[in-house]
């Protein structure tokens, strides 16, 4: 034994060096990955509900007002869930025989509220009101996105702060006028770049200086 | 030259030579093979213990345990990491200084030095992680691409901190690993002869061969990365231990001062001082000496190293201590004065406090135990004594606690208002974390005892006497078949003088015999390095010019993320302070530079390189303890062997010892 390492030593050590090296350089890579893909964020998956209800067939192509159901959405915080009787105001008259609208019956005889899984949800520390945002030229769809045309129901968005913050920096970027918050499949007009600060004024958006403001989510 | 006159002089037994000094180093863990030394890790692992008890219950409850308060939100968590720095830059300071000043004292002590910085940054870099609310999210306090859109703050002190520390760990660590590499091949070749040993006796049919033999002269050789101590080696070896100490230093005094600047740029009373800086500095160097030397002692004692490290080290640290305890002193007496003479009610309002209020303790433990105990080296006797001086080094470390606490919480625990003055007591479980990380240092230490050369070979070999025995290594030489059919690797030398070496290059270099010239030896050969032409000392402006890019970028990155980017009001501060951004960017460039010089020595060196023929040199392992090789290599079809061993051996003086030829 003349040497302690035989001569194929080196390029296994080199091996082993570049590879902890790639793996050092892919860890942080697959991390951020991982926390931006939707099986961290759940943006795009469907859970499963109690009712396959469509929002597409009801407010899409039935053109219900979103605010029939989601009542408190200009007024309060929250948007609403909307209690059984909402469904039953008319499924009491049409596809009242229906197997699938089962549990609903069963809620109303019973008297016991449909416990849907929740979509969107934001930690305890956030304060995010829907009132102020509708009221003041951000429509549904701008973070929950083409609700219409969901047939079953996902999170159209990872309500990360950098989300909120985007649009808290420049919000000129995403205000519309008053007519067009309902509108699920608004995009910005040619005209945005005029239009979005002569919003931004009316609605007295005191632009990302005050937005940004730890204070304006975190109490 | 007389005895007294040499600086060099009493730093080394007499006796020692070359190879009794690598024997004795590497031999030295056989000696912590004993009961003292399993007590000593059973305490050190008792307080690990602790120190997992305290953190688990700090997860479960939150700093609350530490009885922080407001106004003490920085209590002992920032008391206990920055003394812990404050040893740890000390410590480093020695090393790097001793260094760049070519102090021949530092052979004994340079890496008990570092490694004391790079077990105390360790202890110390625990602090800033755990004092999070959420400790789980440490990695908030970096810059990375994340999904809150945001940076980090960084005019905060806690950016600072996490940077810092990570930049103290990376450059303190790639100077002890760079001294270390050599040393590394020392013990690899030890444990390399011990399996030949072994081999042979398997041989001659007695004994047997061990797995763990061979696996630990493995472990030991990848460590060493293939350090073949051949003299281009040696000399980027040189240039890399001296910028890496120059970065050091430039870390230690940006980090230290730093700190103390964010604390005297407050306008609270007891910190809103020019002189704090300073007096912090001085402290934390006195502590930082303090614990080498006692770690010193230790390791004399413990490992049997009274020749390598003598009498005069310890005195050389005794009145390196003093030194550093009359600055001391010095700055506590002008801050008392000058609170005095021109300072305003709450300023004296603060000096009476930390003298007589509930916290005075902790003035009186710095005075009792840092500043008094160095007077008795005044005496030479005392300087001398290991015993006086382990102890006064202790004393000196826990002197330094009671400044650090004095600093933090008498001040903090009293402001302008009387309404935010709140009583601040010592929790439990504070004390717990702080004997915790004590825990993690000294079984850090322990384990460093029992496996790694605890006295620099290469160092202490640099100012060593050889004592040349003229007897050849007696390698086998490589059989005939070897030689005589295979293509050669090249011719080499056996000498055991760097002297005779140096002659016989200039004798061979004239001549062209379609060879290149190495040589090898287990210190760095400056007369050869001389006679075959230095490399090109571009290591420096790389470090140089990596720190300065790190620098800027670093600093470009602040300016842009609090300028731009993420534009935010902190009390109405400049929107460009790049003050504030000084301390993370200096650290970072060090970072930088020391990282650049690592990976350019390797580079330079083409090492890691496990298996080279140089290593097939017949007695090849002793090129790192006391024999001197030149190699000549095959370099073109002039290449004639024969004729390059009668050139050797017609060497008008120090002829070589021995001469191979060296199989490819």
């Amino acid at each position: 034994m003349r040497q302690l390492f035989a001569p194929g030593a080196d390029a296994l050590l080199r091996l082993a060096l570049l590879t902890g090296a790639a793996c050092l350089a892919a860890l942080p890579v697959v991390g951020a990955g991982l926390v931006r893909s939707s099986y961290v964020t759940g943006v795009g998956v469907a859970p499963a509900q109690p009712v396959p209800f469509s929002h597409k067939h009801h407010a899409g192509e039935l053109k219900i007002d979103c605010r029939y159901c989601h009542t408190t959405v200009e007024t309060q915080a929250t948007a609403g869930i909307p209690p059984t009787h909402t469904c039953m105001t008319c499924h009491t008259q049409i596809w009242s025989g229906s197997d699938m609208l089962e549990p609903v019956r069963a809620s109303y005889a019973k008297d016991q509220p449909l416990v849907w899984t929740r979509l969107n949800k934001l930690p305890g520390y956030v304060y995010y009101n829907h009132a102020v945002h509708v009221t003041n030229g951000i429509g549904c769809s701008t973070c929950h996105g083409s609700v219409t045309d969901m047939q079953l129901t996902y999170r159209a968005n990872a309500f990360e702060m950098s989300f909120c913050l985007d649009c808290h920096r420049n919000p000129e970027k995403y205000v519309r006028p008053k007519d067009q918050i309902l509108n699920m499949t608004w995009t910005p007009p040619a005209n945005q770049a005029t239009l979005g600060p002569e919003l931004v004024h009316q609605y007295h958006i005191r632009g990302g200086e005050r937005l940004t403001e730890c204070g304006i989510c975190h109490r | 030259m007389s005895g007294a006159l040499n600086p060099r002089a009493g730093l080394l037994g007499a006796d020692e030579d070359f190879a009794s000094i690598g024997r004795a180093v590497t031999g030295a863990s056989a000696r912590t093979r004993s009961r003292a030394w399993w007590i000593a890790f059973a305490g050190a692992c008792g307080l690990l213990g602790v120190f997992a008890a305290a953190l688990a219950w700090l997860l479960l409850n939150g700093v609350g345990i530490w009885h922080n308060n407001n106004p003490v939100v920085w209590a002992l968590d920032i008391v206990a990491y920055d003394w812990w720095i404050g040893i740890a830059c000390g410590a480093l300071l020695t090393s790097a200084t001793l260094r760049l000043s070519g102090a021949a004292w530092r052979s004994g002590i340079d890496r008990i030095a570092e490694t004391t910085a790079i077990l105390a940054a360790a202890a110390a870099a625990l602090y800033p992680i755990i004092h999070l609310g959420r400790p789980w999210v440490f990695y908030w306090t970096l810059p990375y691409p994340n999904t809150l859109a945001l940076w980090p703050q960084f005019r905060s002190p806690l950016v600072w901190d996490a940077i810092d520390i990570i930049s103290f760990l990376g450059v303190c660590l790639g100077l002890w690993y760079v001294g270390l590499l050599p040393d590394f091949a020392a013990l690899r070749d030890r444990a390399f002869e011990a399996v030949q040993g072994e081999i042979r006796e398997t041989d001659e049919g007695r004994g047997r061969r061990r797995r763990s033999t061979l696996l630990k002269a493995q472990a030991y050789g990848l460590l060493a990365l293939g350090w073949r101590g051949a003299s281009t080696h040696w000399e980027r070896w040189l240039l890399a231990t001296r910028t890496l100490s120059g970065l050091a230093l430039v870390l230690v005094v940006s980090l230290q001062t730093g700190a103390s600047v964010m604390l005297s740029g407050s306008v609270l009373p007891g910190w809103h001082d020019t002189l704090l800086p300073v007096t912090f500095l001085a402290a934390s160097l006195l502590s930082g000496v303090g614990v080498t030397a006692a770690l010193t002692v230790l390791v004399r004692r413990a490992l049997g190293l009274e020749a390598l490290i003598t009498d005069r080290h310890i005195a050389l640290l005794a009145r390196l201590m003093l030194g550093l305890g009359l600055a001391s002193t010095y700055c506590y007496a002008t801050e008392i004065f000058s609170s005095l003479l021109h300072g305003d009610a709450y300023d004296r309002a603060v000096l009476v406090r930390r003298l007589s209020g509930t916290h005075a303790w902790a003035f009186w433990l710095i005075v009792v135990f840092a500043l008094l105990p160095v007077q008795l080296f005044w005496v030479s006797k005392l300087r001398r004594s290991g015993l006086v001086v382990a102890l006064v080094g202790l004393a000196a470390a826990i002197g330094s606690f009671g400044d650090h606490f004095m600093l933090l919480v008498v001040t903090l625990s009293h402001d302008f208002l009387p309404s935010s003055a709140h009583p601040y007591s010592m929790g439990a479980w504070g004390l717990a974390t702080l004997a915790g990380s004590i825990g993690l240092f000294l079984a850090l230490l322990l384990l460093g005892l029992r496996t790694l050369p605890m006295v620099s070979i290469a160092e202490t070999k640099r100012f060593a006497e050889s004592h040349p025995d003229g007897r050849p290594s007696g390698g086998p030489a490589p059989t005939l078949a070897e030689t005589a059919e295979a293509p050669l690797w090249g011719v080499s030398a056996e000498f055991d003088e760097a002297g005779d070496l140096a002659t016989a290059v200039q004798a061979l270099k004239a001549r062209d015999f379609g060879a290149r010239i190495e040589t090898y030896g287990p210190v760095p050969m400056s007369r050869a390095a001389d006679l075959l032409g230095r490399p090109a000392g571009i290591l420096p402006l790389l470090a140089l010019g990596a720190a300065l890019a790190g620098f800027a970028a670093f600093m470009a990155l602040c300016l842009y993320a609090t300028g731009f980017d993420y534009v935010f009001d902190v009390g109405g501060r400049p929107r460009f302070s790049w003050q504030s951004f000084l301390v993370p960017s200096v650290s970072f460039g060090t970072l930088c530079g020391g990282l650049a010089t690592v990976l350019a020595l390797l580079f330079q060196n083409r090492l890691p390189r496990l298996n080279h023929p140089a290593f097939a040199i017949p007695g090849f392992v002793r090129a790192s303890e006391d024999r001197f090789f030149l190699t000549l290599e095959a370099a073109g079809p002039r290449f004639d062997p024969a004729r390059i061993e009668q050139a050797l051996a017609r060497l008008p003086e120090g002829r070589p010892l021995m001469v191979r030829r060296v199989p490819l």
